[in-house]
C-alpha cells in the first residue's frame, strides 16, 4: 500500500486515540444513559441549567490548566473565591460600593491572592503544592475572620442577581462570561507563544530556562489568572445563591484540577489542552445533574467521579507507556 | 554560626508561646483541659508518622482523611454487631492497610500520580461512607470507650502508646536499613535502584504502611467518645501534610525527622487553643494556621540558601 495511505491511517488513528476523543465518547455514552433514565433529562431547559451550576468550576478548571502545564498546582482557589465572595459582600454592605465597583475590587483582590501565589512559588522557589497547603487555609481563614465565622450577606439588588439567575440572549448570563473566558484562555494557550511557552515550561523547566524563556513570568502570570478568575467565579456565585458566606467554595479547588486531569492534563505538567479540560468540566457536571435526574443517591456522583479519575488516568498513562516514541521521563516530586 | 536544626528552632518556638500563655493565661495549663487536648491529638499524631512516612518517599496520600473515616465508621458498625474487642482491632487495621495497599498498588505498580490517585480514592472512600451512613451518627457499646478503663488512665494509655509508636518509628526511619530505603527512594529513586532497591516495592509498602497508621489513629480516636461521627478525618490530610512541612519534612522527599514532624503538630495543635486563651478571636485559627506553614517553608527556604 502507498505511503499516503499509510500517513492518513496513522492520522486518522492518532485523533480516534486522542484523550479528547476518549472524553467525547464517555461523555456522549453519558447523555443517552441519562436521557433514557431521566424525563427531564434531554430538554433545553436542563441543559442551560447544567450550564449554569458548572460556570464557576469550569471557570476555575480552566484558569488552573496553565498552572499545571508549567508543573504547579493550586490548592488555593477555592479558598480564594470565598475570600473574594467576602469581601465583594462586605464592599457591598458595609462600604456602601456599587455592585460593580465591589465586584471589580473583588476580582482585583483576587488577582493580588494569586500573586502572592506565585510570588512565593516563582521568587522564593518553594513547592506550589505547600505554598497553596498554606493559602488555602490562609484565604479561608481570613475569609471566616472577616465575618466572624456566621456573618452572611444576602438581599443583593436584582440588577446584580441578574448575572447569575436570569437569562441573557438564551443562555444563563454567566455562561456568556464562562464562554468568554474559556474562549480567551484557549487562544492564549494554543495560538501564541506565550501559551506554548507554558507546554514547554512544563514539560521541561531546566531546557526552558535555558532556551531564554520566561520561566518565573510565565508562572506568575499563570497563578494571577487562577486568582483573578477566583474573583470572577466569587461574583457569579454569590450572584447565583444571592448569597455570599466565608464557605463559598469549599472543595471547589479539587473539583476543578479533578476536571483538568479527566480533560488530560498532565498533573506533572507539559502536555494538556483547553478544549480537553472543558470536555473534563462538561463530563462531570452531566454526570452530577443526570445522576440527579435518574433518581440515584447524591453520593453515586461523587463515586462515579473518582472511578471516572482513575479509569482515564490508567488508560492515558498505559498509552504513554506503550508509545515508546515520547521520552521516559522520572516521576517528579507531587 | 552553624544555623538551627529544625526540631531545635521548632523547640524554642514553642518555648515562647508556652511561655507568653504561661504568663498571659495560666489557665492554659491546668492539667485536666491539658490532658484531653493531647489526648485529641494523639491519633493526628499516629495519622502524621503515615503521612511522614509517604512524603519521605517522594509521594503524597491526600486520602488519609478518608480512609480515617471509613476505618471508624466499619469499626462502629463492627462494634454495634458486638464483635469483640479482640477480633475488631486487627479487622479495622487490615482494613486500613488494604485500603493503603490499594493506593500503593496504583501508584507504584500502575505508576499513576500519587496526588491524583489519592484525590480519586478519597473523593470514592468519602462518598462511600456518607453514602452507607447518610450522616447518621453510630452509637458505640459503652465498654469500648478508653479501653474500658477510667477516663485519664485511659487518655494516658493513649499518649503514651502514640508517643511509644512515633518513638518506635523514628528510630526505625534512621536506623534500620528499612527506614533507610525510605530515604534512599525519596532523594533518587534512580540511584536507589541501582543500589538494589526496588522504589516500586518501597512506595507500595509505604501507602500499605500508612494505611495501617491511618487504622490505628481511626481506632484510637474511637475510644475517646461515645458515638461515631461519619464526617470524621475531614481535613485530616491536611492537618498531618501541615504538620510534616512544619517538621522539616521536604515534600520532594528524602528529608526530614520523624521528630520535627510530631513537633510540628505540637506547634499547630497548641495554636488553636492558644488563641482562645489570648482572647484572640478563633475566626483567627485557619489564618494562622496558614501563616506558620508559610513562615516555615520561607524560613527553611531562607536558611537552607544561605551557605
Amino acid at each position: 500500500m502507498s505511503t499516503a495511505f499509510h500517513h492518513r491511517l496513522a492520522r486518522i488513528r492518532a485523533l480516534v486515540f486522542r484523550h479528547e476523543s476518549l472524553l467525547l465518547l464517555i461523555l456522549l455514552a453519558e447523555w443517552i444513559t441519562f436521557s433514557f433514565l431521566g424525563r427531564r433529562f434531554a430538554t433545553w431547559e436542563n441543559a442551560a441549567d447544567i450550564l449554569r451550576h458548572s460556570a464557576e468550576i469550569g471557570l476555575l478548571a480552566v484558569a488552573l490548566t496553565p498552572v499545571i502545564l508549567t508543573g504547579g498546582i493550586d490548592l488555593s482557589a477555592g479558598s480564594l473565591l470565598g475570600l473574594c465572595a467576602v469581601i465583594f459582600g462586605k464592599l457591598w454592605r458595609d462600604a456602601g460600593f456599587p455592585p460593580t465597583l465591589a465586584a471589580v475590587t473583588a476580582v482585583a483582590a483576587g488577582a493580588v491572592g494569586g500573586l502572592l501565589n506565585g510570588s512565593l512559588v516563582t521568587r522564593l522557589k518553594l513547592p506550589p503544592l505547600i505554598v497553596t497547603l498554606g493559602t488555602f487555609s490562609l484565604f479561608r481563614g481570613i475569609a471566616e475572620a472577616l465575618t466572624r465565622g456566621t456573618d452572611t450577606f444576602t438581599n443583593f439588588p436584582n440588577t446584580f442577581l441578574f448575572l447569575g439567575q436570569e437569562r441573557l440572549l438564551g443562555l444563563p448570563t454567566q455562561a456568556w462570561i464562562f464562554f468568554l473566558l474559556a474562549g480567551t484562555a484557549w487562544l492564549l494557550i494554543h495560538r501564541t507563544t506565550a501559551g506554548r511557552n507554558c507546554c514547554s515550561a512544563g514539560f521541561n523547566p531546566e531546557g526552558a530556562v535555558y532556551a531564554g524563556l520566561p520561566l518565573s513570568k510565565i508562572q506568575t502570570l499563570a497563578y494571577v489568572g487562577v486568582g483573578t478568575v477566583a474573583g470572577i467565579a466569587a461574583v457569579i456565585y454569590t450572584a447565583r445563591l444571592g448569597q455570599a458566606r466565608a464557605d463559598a467554595g469549599s472543595g471547589y479547588e479539587l473539583l476543578a484540577i479533578t476536571a483538568v486531569v479527566l480533560g488530560g492534563t498532565s498533573i506533572f505538567g507539559g502536555t494538556g489542552t483547553i478544549h480537553g479540560t472543558l470536555l473534563g468540566v462538561a463530563a462531570l457536571a452531566v454526570l452530577n445533574n443526570g445522576l440527579v435526574h435518574a433518581r440515584q443517591p447524591r453520593e453515586t456522583a461523587g463515586i462515579l467521579t473518582g472511578v471516572l479519575l482513575l479509569t482515564a488516568l490508567t488508560l492515558t498513562t498505559l498509552a504513554y507507556f506503550r508509545s515508546s516514541r515520547k521520552p521516559s521521563r522520572t516521576q517528579p516530586s507531587p | 554560626m552553624k544555623p538551627l536544626s529544625r526540631e531545635a528552632s521548632l523547640v524554642m518556638v514553642l518555648g515562647v508561646l508556652l511561655a507568653v500563655l504561661g504568663f498571659a493565661a495560666p489557665a492554659f495549663f491546668s492539667p485536666q483541659p491539658l490532658l484531653s487536648r493531647l489526648s485529641m491529638e494523639a491519633p493526628c499524631l499516629v495519622a502524621t508518622c503515615g503521612m511522614v512516612a509517604v512524603m519521605l518517599v517522594r509521594q503524597i496520600d491526600i486520602s488519609v482523611g478518608s480512609q480515617f473515616a471509613l476505618c471508624s465508621v466499619l469499626a462502629g458498625t463492627l462494634a454495634s454487631k458486638n464483635l469483640p474487642t479482640s477480633l475488631l482491632v486487627p479487622t479495622v487495621l487490615l482494613a486500613g492497610t488494604v485500603l493503603g495497599g490499594f493506593n500503593g498498588w496504583l501508584v507504584a505498580i500502575l505508576r499513576l500520580p500519587s496526588i491524583v490517585v489519592t484525590l480519586a480514592t478519597m473523593v470514592i472512600l468519602r462518598e462511600t461512607v456518607r453514602w452507607h451512613q447518610q450522616g447518621a451518627l453510630l452509637n458505640l457499646p459503652a465498654d469500648l470507650q478508653w479501653f474500658g478503663l477510667s477516663q485519664s488512665a485511659g487518655q494516658w494509655t493513649l499518649i503514651a502508646a502514640a508517643l511509644l509508636l512515633t518513638g518506635i518509628l523514628a528510630w526505625a526511619l534512621q536506623n534500620l536499613r528499612a527506614g533507610r530505603c525510605l530515604y534512599a527512594v525519596g532523594s533518587d529513586p534512580e540511584a536507589a535502584r541501582l543500589a538494589g532497591i526496588s522504589p516500586s516495592t518501597t512506595k507500595a509498602l509505604t501507602f500499605l504502611l500508612c494505611g495501617l497508621l491511618t487504622a490505628a489513629a481511626a481506632l484510637m480516636n474511637l475510644v475517646q467518645s461515645p458515638q461515631v461521627d461519619p464526617k470524621s478525618g475531614t481535613g485530616l490530610e491536611l492537618k498531618t501534610v501541615a504538620a510534616a512541612v512544619v517538621g522539616g519534612i521536604a515534600i520532594s522527599g528524602g528529608r526530614g525527622r520523624l521528630w520535627g514532624a510530631a513537633l510540628g503538630l505540637l506547634l499547630l495543635a497548641t495554636i488553636s487553643p492558644a488563641l482562645t486563651y489570648l482572647h484572640v478571636e478563633a475566626y483567627w485559627e485557619k489564618a494562622v494556621q496558614g501563616a506558620v506553614i508559610l513562615l516555615a517553608v520561607i524560613l527553611d527556604r531562607k536558611s537552607s540558601a544561605t551557605p
